[in-house]
């Protein structure tokens, strides 16, 4: 080491920092929120990034609930409407039936007379 | 900034690692390094100390993960380094002038031993930050640039080269006034 860095050293020798900085550093320390934990960070973290998003998700959650309500409205409908054809069918069946059986009795009844 | 430091691997002045201190010790033992880190950087005794403060609360706050005095030092001299050039950056407290534009001490300041050592602080003051910081931890700490380029996580090569470059830059800068004093103490 030469001159120059000796005279480098002496003028880049340690200071003091005032009387009362450790007892400064002791109080800041002590009013100092305990260290949080890593997985709480963590989750805390997540949470916010998820909270960020809440506002455009409830949307997509409610516009995808709304899509399939009516969806499912559109075929309770069309159930309901197959269930009244098949109700309707069923009738005439019985009463074109009825009026088949009357025929026919008819025609027995004229051929014995 | 989340500041989680491992251990340097190996003991960088050979030595046992010392037993962990208590953390009012720790304060105790290396408020004078840090203070003189930020002192030396900032030339701000109120910014210096407001510095060294919040590296010792983070140090508590990292303090399960301390290992040794020695790691409390590697840890305390990274750190400290760190927010010095970032404390620069966020307040944008650039050098005036570089060292290059820097005026010469008027002719009333002679530059004797004391003065030269005031002198060649506020000429170290105007580095750039980079070079700054490696020439305080190269001769407030004593520092080797291997332990140096561990600390910043440097290349060994680019510390040598940036600190040779410091040390011209100030020699040529002290030698010009040396030289302008022995011509005005001549006349």
């Amino acid at each position: 080491m030469n001159e120059f860095e000796r005279q480098m050293q002496r003028a880049l020798a340690r200071r003091e920092p005032s009387s009362d900085f450790t007892l400064r550093v002791l109080n800041a320390v002590a009013t100092d929120p305990p260290p949080e934990r890593v997985w709480k960070r963590w989750l805390r973290e997540k949470w916010n990034a998820t909270t960020r998003f809440a506002p455009v998700v409830a949307a997509l959650v409610l516009a995808a609930g709304g899509a399939f309500y009516q969806q499912h409205q559109r075929l309770e409908r069309g159930e309901l409407a197959k269930h009244q054809l098949l109700v309707a069918v069923r009738i005439a069946g019985e009463k074109l039936h009825n009026a088949q059986r009357q025929v026919v009795s008819i025609g027995v009844d004229d051929s014995m007379n | 900034m989340d500041v989680v430091l491992s251990a340097p691997s190996k003991s960088l002045t050979g030595e046992q690692p010392l037993a962990l201190p208590s953390f009012a010790d720790a304060v105790e033992t290396n408020k004078a390094m840090v203070f003189s880190i930020g002192w030396h950087f900032l030339r701000d005794r109120a910014m210096a100390e407001e510095l060294a403060q919040d590296v010792f609360l983070e140090l508590h706050r990292h303090w399960n993960g301390m290992k040794s005095a020695e790691h409390i030092v590697f840890w305390l001299r990274r750190v400290a380094s760190n927010r010095c050039i970032d404390e620069v950056r966020k307040s944008k407290l650039h050098p005036l002038r570089s060292l290059e534009e820097s005026a010469e001490p008027t002719a009333l300041e002679r530059v004797q031993d004391p003065l030269l050592s005031a002198y060649l602080e506020r000429m170290i003051a105007s580095l750039p930050e980079k070079q700054r910081i490696l020439v305080v931890l190269r001769y407030q700490e004593g520092m080797e640039p291997e332990e140096i380029a561990k600390v910043l996580e440097m290349n060994v090569s680019t510390v040598k080269t940036q600190i040779s470059r410091a040390l011209d830059l100030l020699r040529t800068k002290t030698a010009h006034r040396l030289k302008q004093q022995a011509e005005a103490d001549g006349q």
